[in-house]
């Protein structure tokens, strides 16, 4: 159940978009902020608040590859796989991050912090090999910069 | 109209028409799959390549999307474009699993014929393919997702077409999934065209799961009998069981699709409690002793009660050719009632709007979907006729309003086709004058008589829906041979005895009737009272004619021989009584299958007509109906004014 504040936040939303489903990624992205990932129980109230069946919910957050419908880490790395990144090295990029998190593309570390993620281009092309977590983008990675930027990531919580 | 060559063949096409129907047009069938001409083109599936050689457009197009033109030259055996679609049906094919002969699909699946009319027959890749888990969508279709290929069809019909909302599109890239959200009963009235609509075996009909190959159907073209609309339909059987139904197109009537009551509703014909043999006082007899029985009983009863103390009772859901020589039958056997309706509203509810309805106002289910706004009056369609639900959502989707009026329009029926509709109280409040192409929708079920009158007034055409498949063929009779309804008939006291005809009298009217004699194919309640029964054959064990509610005489074929189906065949009908039933069918050499000796209602009817020294013929359809003798069962059907003349 969320709380009623972010219900009506989320009502409020809706009631300003034109259509119902043009509001439907926010409210999915918020409910996501607030369960930590996209939980069937999530759907359902997506699917309410927003006048769709579930189904009709499912059919967008399984399209967007930044709505997790499984469980995930408390942080998730995006890792760019297309065609300007892989030309730079983002495979080595990948390898790296599954070595050093001890996961296979799509897993949680064991410490439930990181979950990996390849993803097709995050818009960040001029600054390959580049990943993503939470809003932050990160370009022109190395191995170094990757030990930084997790490093970095868990002060953050 | 443009003019296009393709493959040196000169077409001629409406303007709009695209180069992939204009192809069909001249036997030119290149394999496509997202384009169905009930859903349109989208050009996603990229196999209807053609070469472009003059014109406006040049080089390797997609068909599909584009509009036959003036100077257009085509060529659809260029090897660039045969090139192009052979690699798109590889791909297309990657990770299809070679699961053929497991496939309910096989032998009648477009994905086997496109691929081989593509042009690829050997797979190159070797790698693994993508695999899914199956959901449960009830218990009519079986779901098989590893053999998608992503046309998207499914999800076009369900949610655009029909207005569905718990089936669709998943995931995205090579994990595109097509189901629900998750394992459950599909909601809509309309799911069972997934498995028609589907161009290969990822859903599939379960009730006939497992049973028979497309080449062993006993097939023919046929009317569904389960409402008054008069849908097209292609029932297969196999070892004299009904099988399956499958939609059949009549772009006048139901288009392409046909509703799971349609579909689904098979059992009936298989149901081992039919009645199989002629019946005199609940023992099996012949057929000649059950006629004699029958007249004898008639005789007695007039000598008893009188002329004019029978009844024959017809109904709206027996075949034209049986209803149009009841008149006859009543007149020789000196039967006091002719009834085509049992009840008294339904058949004054049904004479009406069949008096009201004439060549020019009676609107089809194709004049529905082109209308611009449509009134349905204190009818339900769920109930009714729910293909009509589905023209209207046609019509909707085009932008007509749709208004439901009266207390006994539910608003759960446009729910259910995800149609916005608005409610109103009375068939005034709508401004139908506004338009230019308005239908009012009326039931027969929850209306009265004044209100059907009311629509003559209405500034529009008229469609209403009626108490059976040729209810409307059994008002016109009525009308024309003064029928009455058999419940005004009980209320006159004279009824003493009743033959009823393929028609379900509630139990209360046969109390005090002295004879009740039965010729039906389903074990009602009649049939199970009657003194004398004689079994007739289901619509798909004969050949006929319904009149749909709008008036449409449609022909309908005999689909397979009757008898009891050879699975479960009761031991009687074993070579040997008294060993373990055998495996395989008893080889025992009859003239006619086990249960099989039942004849066509009219038949049966002729054959008492000639006992009572009536002239015998072949030919039930006589006098004006003579010209539909010859309806094309493949064709649109005739309204029955045209035939009028």
């Amino acid at each position: 159940m969320i709380p009623d504040t972010l219900r009506e936040e989320l009502k409020a939303r809706i009631a300003s978009a034109i259509t119902t489903r043009e509001a439907a990624v926010d409210v999915m992205k918020e409910l996501q902020r607030h369960y930590g990932w996209l939980t069937d129980t999530a759907v359902h109230e997506a699917a309410e608040l927003l006048g769709l069946s579930t189904l009709q919910v499912e059919e967008l957050a399984t399209f967007y590859e930044m709505i997790y419908r499984r469980p995930v880490g408390r942080r998730v790395i995006h890792v760019c796989d297309s065609i300007s990144c892989w030309s730079v090295g983002c495979e080595e990029i990948m390898a790296y991050l599954q070595e050093k998190l001890g996961v296979e593309p799509g897993g949680t570390s064991a410490d439930g912090m990181f979950t990996l993620i390849p993803c097709a281009c995050l818009g960040n092309c001029g600054e390959g090999p580049t990943l993503m977590i939470g809003d932050t983008l990160y370009g022109r990675l190395t191995p170094e910069r990757v030990d930084e930027i997790l490093e970095k990531e868990r002060k953050v919580l | 109209m443009p003019k296009l060559i393709i493959d040196n063949i000169e077409v001629e096409v409406p303007a709009g028409t695209t180069v992939l129907e204009a192809a069909k047009k001249v036997g030119i069938v290149i394999p496509h799959f997202c384009y169905h001409p009930a859903l349109g083109s989208v050009g996603a599936c990229r196999l209807c390549a053609m070469k472009f050689l003059e014109g406006p457009v040049k080089g390797i197009q997609m068909s599909c999307m584009v509009p036959a033109q003036d100077g257009m030259v085509v060529s659809t055996t260029d090897d660039e474009a045969a090139k192009m679609r052979s690699l798109v049906i590889e791909w297309l094919m990657t990770n299809h699993p070679h699961d053929c002969p497991v496939c309910d699909e096989g032998g009648e699946c477009l994905l086997q014929d496109f691929t081989v009319a593509g042009g690829h027959g050997i797979r190159r890749y070797r790698g693994k393919k993508r695999t899914f888990l199956n959901q449960c969508l009830g218990d009519y279709i079986e779901h098989e997702m590893n053999r998608c290929i992503e046309c998207y069809r499914c999800v076009r019909f369900y949610q655009e077409f029909a207005g569905g909302s718990d089936l669709g599109v998943m995931g995205s890239a090579a994990r595109v999934y097509f189901g629900r959200f998750e394992d459950g009963a599909l909601a809509s009235p309309f799911s069972g065209n997934l498995v028609d609509i589907c161009p290969t075996g990822v859903y599939t009909d379960k009730t006939a799961r497992f049973r028979a190959r497309y080449w062993d159907y006993d097939m023919a073209p046929s009317v569904c009998p389960h409402c008054s609309l008069g849908c097209n339909t292609i029932p297969a059987a196999r070892y004299r069981e009904l099988l399956k139904t499958m939609a059949r197109r009549n772009d006048a009537v139901n288009g392409w699709f046909i509703c799971d009551r349609g579909r689904f509703s098979n059992s009936p014909v298989n149901d081992p409690e039919r009645p199989r043999h002629p019946m005199i006082e609940g023992r099996e007899a012949g057929w000649d002793e059950a006629f004699d029985a029958l007249l004898f009983r008639i005789g007695e009863l007039c000598e008893l009660h009188g002329e004019g103390s029978l009844a024959v009772v017809g109904s709206g859901r027996l075949a034209l050719e049986g209803s149009a020589l009841l008149p006859q039958l009543a007149g020789l056997l000196g039967a006091g009632f002719l009834c085509y309706f049992t009840d008294d509203g339904a058949g004054d509810r049904t004479a009406t709007a069949v008096s009201l309805l004439n060549t020019d106002n009676a609107a089809s289910m194709a004049d529905v979907r082109a209308s611009d706004c449509i009134a349905i009056v204190d009818c339900d369609l769920l109930e009714e006729g729910p293909m009509m639900l589905l023209a209207v959502r046609q019509a909707w989707r085009n932008g007509a309003p749709v208004l439901l009026v009266g207390e006994h329009s539910p608003l759960e029926q446009a729910k259910a086709a995800s149609i916005e509709a608005v409610q109103i109280s009375f068939l005034e409040e709508a401004p139908l004058g506004l338009f230019e192409n308005p239908v009012v929708i009326c039931g027969t079920k929850n209306s009265s008589p004044a209100a059907i009158e009311k629509l003559a007034r209405a500034e529009a055409r008229v469609a209403c829906l009626l108490p059976g498949p040729n209810a409307f063929g059994a008002a016109l009779l009525a009308r024309e041979h003064g029928g009455t309804s058999l419940a005004a008939a009980v209320a006159t006291g004279k009824v003493k005895g009743i033959v009823a005809v393929e028609a379900d009298i509630p139990v209360e009217l046969l109390e005090g009737v002295a004879l009740v004699a039965a010729f039906d194919w389903l074990p009602t309640e009649v049939v199970k009272k009657a003194d004398i029964v004689l079994p007739t054959t289901a619509w798909t064990e004969m050949d006929g004619t319904f009149v749909n509610n709008e008036g449409r005489a449609q022909r309908f074929r005999k689909v397979m021989t009757p008898g009891l189906p050879i699975k479960g065949l009761p031991e009687r009908y074993h070579a040997s009584a008294d060993k373990p039933a055998p495996f395989h069918p008893p080889r025992v050499h009859r003239k006619e299958p086990p249960g099989g000796d039942l004849r066509p209602a009219w038949r049966v009817i002729m054959d008492l007509i000639e006992r009572l020294g009536g002239e015998k013929t072949e030919e039930p359809l006589s006098g004006k109906l003579e010209a539909l003798r010859d309806l094309d069962p493949e064709g649109e059907g005739v309204r029955i004014w045209e035939i009028d003349g």
